[in-house]
């Protein structure tokens, strides 16, 4: 059996001996993509988020086989082909958020799903849909000040 | 005159062929199992800052980063040194082969003792540079002035590094009897473009664009997966072990047991699971794993009744028996790091003949030790064994020890192919060294005034440094007959009494323990805060007022710390009405980082909740390097506290570690981050002091104070419950 994965609009075989695995693992061990990371593995602390058809999941309770032939987004493909950071990147930046930096790649991901919902979001929006990405470190003030920053700018840009 | 000597530099070896070889000698003696503690001084720099073909700056970084993004502070000391932007320079995370051996990174340690050797380098190639520039323009030494990235005379004519050094890097060593050069980044009097100055952490880039820079990220061909059976507690042993059904396991490559070590490798991550689901343990233990057994070992008034305790840390005119203002005990659970990245390690052995027989790929605080540790388990010599440090996904002192690297190594030599084992979040509890439950009894009299007469503080608590495993074995009893450096943390308060009495008692606990954010001092600090504090509020005193009376003005810098906070906090009503309290707490981490903190709570009866409204820090650090990762640094310490005072409760029970996620181990998320204000007191011509796990010694008994001006409730143990109250 075939299987096809898209991920950051480039279509991907995904060979046999990886169909039982999960699409982090996937995305990590057979595509290349290790910008989506492995954290708890259950759902609870938001590092593997990327986007499928559009929405926020958590890759490690994913089956490969249940994203066939969907879209899949990752950090990897936030990042215009120049090379410029997406609006959310670079608010990341300018407020020097990461420290550890391993939970940020699940943090952009989730705010980005929250800034192209809510373009103009409260700070009980952000607490609502933050809150299930861990950061030990806790850069939580950071990344709650980067969110409206770069909702800002996108709303900015889209006018 | 400095000497300075061209050579031709190899790369992979440059500290060889820079010939500071000799100078690190102790590397070679230190005890094999212990953690490497090799602090630098001011000829050890020179393996670490080079300039290139190009006039590039190359530095290996000293520092491992985890979080603390200490070596942006170090680039930025070399990069004022040299007269460049901190960007400017091309850093490296150096291999084991590539630099001498280097200490440990922790004990929020790395500004404090790299920041002077990096300058001495620095500025010693700055000033070989000028020696050679004076050549090049046919000037005396003193008419050539510094200029960006090269230097200029009086009548404008430039030479930049590039003109300076052609085919080969740029080394010069300093010995150790020559003079230091003039260190610009520690002039106080000086203008500065890089040391004071907020940068960006470097590579942050990759941080948030997916890049790969943890170990797991790291490709190689022809991988394989494995993993490894991780016990209760590492004196366990196997009494039953049934593997029975792992043979039926699709994408099973090899079953691995050697002693009490049985692991496994497969083709595929989910192979790995399901072989590993397969692996059934029951365990021998040593004592048995529950709550009651932790709580009876460490039991303060059992053990002060019996007499003293092992350890007297401060004893001045000690008088037992008086009318004690205060008399309370505070008990302090089991905490653990819960690092966001679980433990990942590659390993892979080559061929003889090969530079090296095993390279292995971790994040670890102690790359040397692991060097060491690997060279003791496989017979190879230390020189055969590479370690390649990677980024860690959080430290905070649990990254010490060679255990996921163990792992890795036993799985790759059993297949004689690389062999990647990540931790499962499971694993990573189940195998941490948390901070060890401790129990703290706090006795104070005042005089009529209120002024402290009698102090006497004990405490008992697992071992810290001196945690069993640590050390080896014949070492351990030898060495706990000395004070633990991590346990005697925080012990000494800072406030004045004609008789004074600290004493301690570190003990064997059931489970494993090792350094945690702060060691000992966030624990013994929530200690003595609380019941100065308390003895406040029972004198109807002001809780500030009265700490940095009680100083006796031997602490200037905590005194100014506490009452640049009370400044702080002011700028923020606290809310009127039922329920709302501030407190405030601080503390001294290792002698020399000074803090204070104020807590804004809400008591919430009617969502039964404790809510942090908002916290205010004052921290002095010394000299500020890099201004707003210093902030970056508090807050993560605010963050924590948050966790250590309300939510983190470490449970073991059963004979094993109950916590296995994070839907067992409670650590803050978004919704329960207060706002924050933070003042950095800068002091230019003072060394700067650490940042890493400074505030967290003052965060959570500021919380705690704050509970008791809202509700009246002294929280005597921690995590503080809503039900507590």
């Amino acid at each position: 059996m075939e299987l096809k994965v898209r991920v950051n609009e480039v279509e991907h075989r995904v060979e046999a001996d990886w169909h039982n695995e999960t699409l982090l693992i996937v995305l990590r061990e057979h595509l290349g993509l290790a910008g989506t990371k492995f954290s708890c593995g259950i759902g609870q602390c938001g590092a593997c988020v990327v986007h499928v058809d559009g929405a926020p999941i958590n890759s490690c309770l994913v089956a490969i086989q249940d994203v066939a032939n969907k879209d899949v987004l990752t950090i990897e493909g936030l990042a215009g082909d120049d090379g410029s950071l997406h609006p959310l990147q670079q608010a990341w930046v300018d407020e020097n958020v990461p420290q550890c930096g391993f939970c940020q790649s699940g943090q952009i991901m989730q705010a980005l799903a929250l800034v192209s919902d809510t373009p103009d979001p409260t700070d009980a929006d952000i607490d609502r849909a933050m809150s299930g990405n861990l950061c030990r470190c806790g850069t939580y003030d950071r990344i709650r000040k980067s969110i409206k920053r770069a909702a800002l700018a996108m709303r900015g840009a889209s006018q | 005159m400095i000497s300075t000597s061209r050579r031709k530099f190899l790369i992979a070896t440059g500290w060889v062929a820079g010939g500071v070889t000799g100078l690190y000698a102790l590397g070679k003696h230190a005890v094999a199992v212990a953690p490497t503690i090799i602090f630098p001084d001011d000829t050890s720099g020179a393996a670490w800052v080079q300039i290139r073909p190009g006039g590039i700056c190359h530095m290996f970084f000293p520092r491992i980063d985890m979080g603390q993004n200490a070596n942006t502070g170090l680039a930025q000391i070399v990069a004022e040194e040299l007269n460049i932007d901190v960007l400017d320079i091309q850093g490296v995370q150096p291999s084991t082969s590539d630099v001498p051996p280097l200490a440990v990174t922790a004990g929020s340690m790395s500004l404090t003792a790299f920041s002077r050797p990096l300058a001495v380098a620095a500025a010693t190639l700055r000033e070989g540079l000028r020696e050679r520039a004076a050549v090049e323009l046919g000037e005396p030494v003193t008419a050539v002035l510094d200029d960006v990235g090269g230097f200029q005379t009086t009548d404008l004519r430039k030479v930049r590094y590039a003109d300076l050094v052609d085919d080969a890097a740029l080394v010069i060593e300093r010995q150790a009897d020559q003079l230091v050069p003039e260190l610009y980044a520690f002039n106080s009097s000086r203008q500065k473009k890089q040391v004071g100055h907020s940068k960006s952490p470097l590579g942050i880039r990759d941080l948030v664009t997916g890049g790969r820079v943890y170990t797991a990220d790291v490709p190689m061909k022809r991988v394989l997966y494995g993993r490894a059976v991780q016990p209760p507690v590492r004196n366990a042993r196997i009494a039953s072990l049934d593997t029975s059904g792992v043979a039926k396991i699709q994408g099973v490559v090899a079953l691995v047991e050697e002693g009490n070590f049985v692991g496994v490798v497969c083709t595929t991550p989910s192979a790995v699971d399901r072989a590993m689901a397969q692996i059934h343990v029951t365990w021998d233990l040593q004592q048995p794993i529950n709550e009651e057994e932790i709580s009876r070992l460490v039991d303060v008034d059992a053990k002060m009744a019996a007499g003293d305790l092992e350890h007297i840390l401060q004893d001045k005119a000690h008088q037992p028996n008086v009318d004690w203002s205060i008399d309370l005990r505070f008990d302090v659970q089991v905490q653990t790091h819960a690092a966001q990245e679980p433990r990942a390690a590659i390993a892979r052995f080559n061929d003889a003949g090969a530079e090296h027989r095993l390279e292995i790929w971790t994040g670890t605080q102690d790359p040397f030790g692991m060097q060491r540790f690997a060279s003791m388990d496989t017979g190879l010599s230390e020189a055969e064994v590479v370690i390649y440090p990677q980024r860690l996904g959080g430290g905070f002192g649990g990254r010490e020890h060679y255990e996921v690297e163990r792992d890795a190594v036993k799985l790759a030599r059993a297949v004689g192919l690389p062999v990647k084992v990540q931790w499962t979040r499971a694993d990573e509890f189940m195998a941490s060294r948390s901070r060890p439950a401790s129990a703290h009894r706090v006795r104070i009299a005042s005089d009529e005034q209120g002024n402290l007469t009698h102090w006497w503080y004990g405490y008992v608590t697992g071992h810290v440094v001196f945690a069993r495993e640590r050390l080896p074995g014949w070492l351990l009893p030898v060495a706990r007959l000395s004070e633990d450096s991590g346990v005697v943390k925080g012990a000494i308060s800072p406030y004045q009494a004609a008789h004074q009495r600290v004493e301690c008692e570190d003990v064997d606990l059931p489970i494993d323990l090792g350094v945690w954010r702060s060691l000992n001092g966030a624990s013994a600090i929530f200690a003595i805060e609380s019941a100065m504090d308390e003895l406040a509020v029972l004198q109807g005193k002001d809780p500030v007022a009265f700490k940095i009376a009680q100083m006796q003005g031997e602490q200037p810098r905590l005194a100014h710390c506490l009452a640049a906070v009370r400044k702080l906090s002011a700028s923020q009503p606290l809310p009127e009405g039922a329920g709302y309290g501030r407190g405030f707490a601080c503390g001294i981490y290792d002698g020399r980082c000074f803090v204070a903190v104020s807590a804004d709570v809400f008591v919430d009866e009617v969502n039964q909740q404790i809510k942090v409204l908002h916290l205010c820090c004052a921290q002095d650090v010394g000299m500020a390097v890099n201004p707003d990762q210093l902030r970056a640094q508090i807050e993560s310490n605010l963050v924590w506290s948050i966790g250590m005072a309300l939510f983190e409760r470490f449970e073991v029970d059963d004979n094993t570690i109950q916590s296995s996620n994070f839907d067992n181990y409670t650590i803050p998320r978004m919704r329960d981050i207060p706002s924050m204000d933070i003042e950095i007191i800068d002091q230019p011509s003072l060394p700067p002091t650490g940042a890493g796990e400074v505030a967290l010694v003052a965060g959570p008994p500021a919380i705690a104070n704050a509970i008791r001006d809202a509700s009246g409730f002294r929280a005597l143990k921690l995590p503080i419950c809503f039900s507590d109250i």
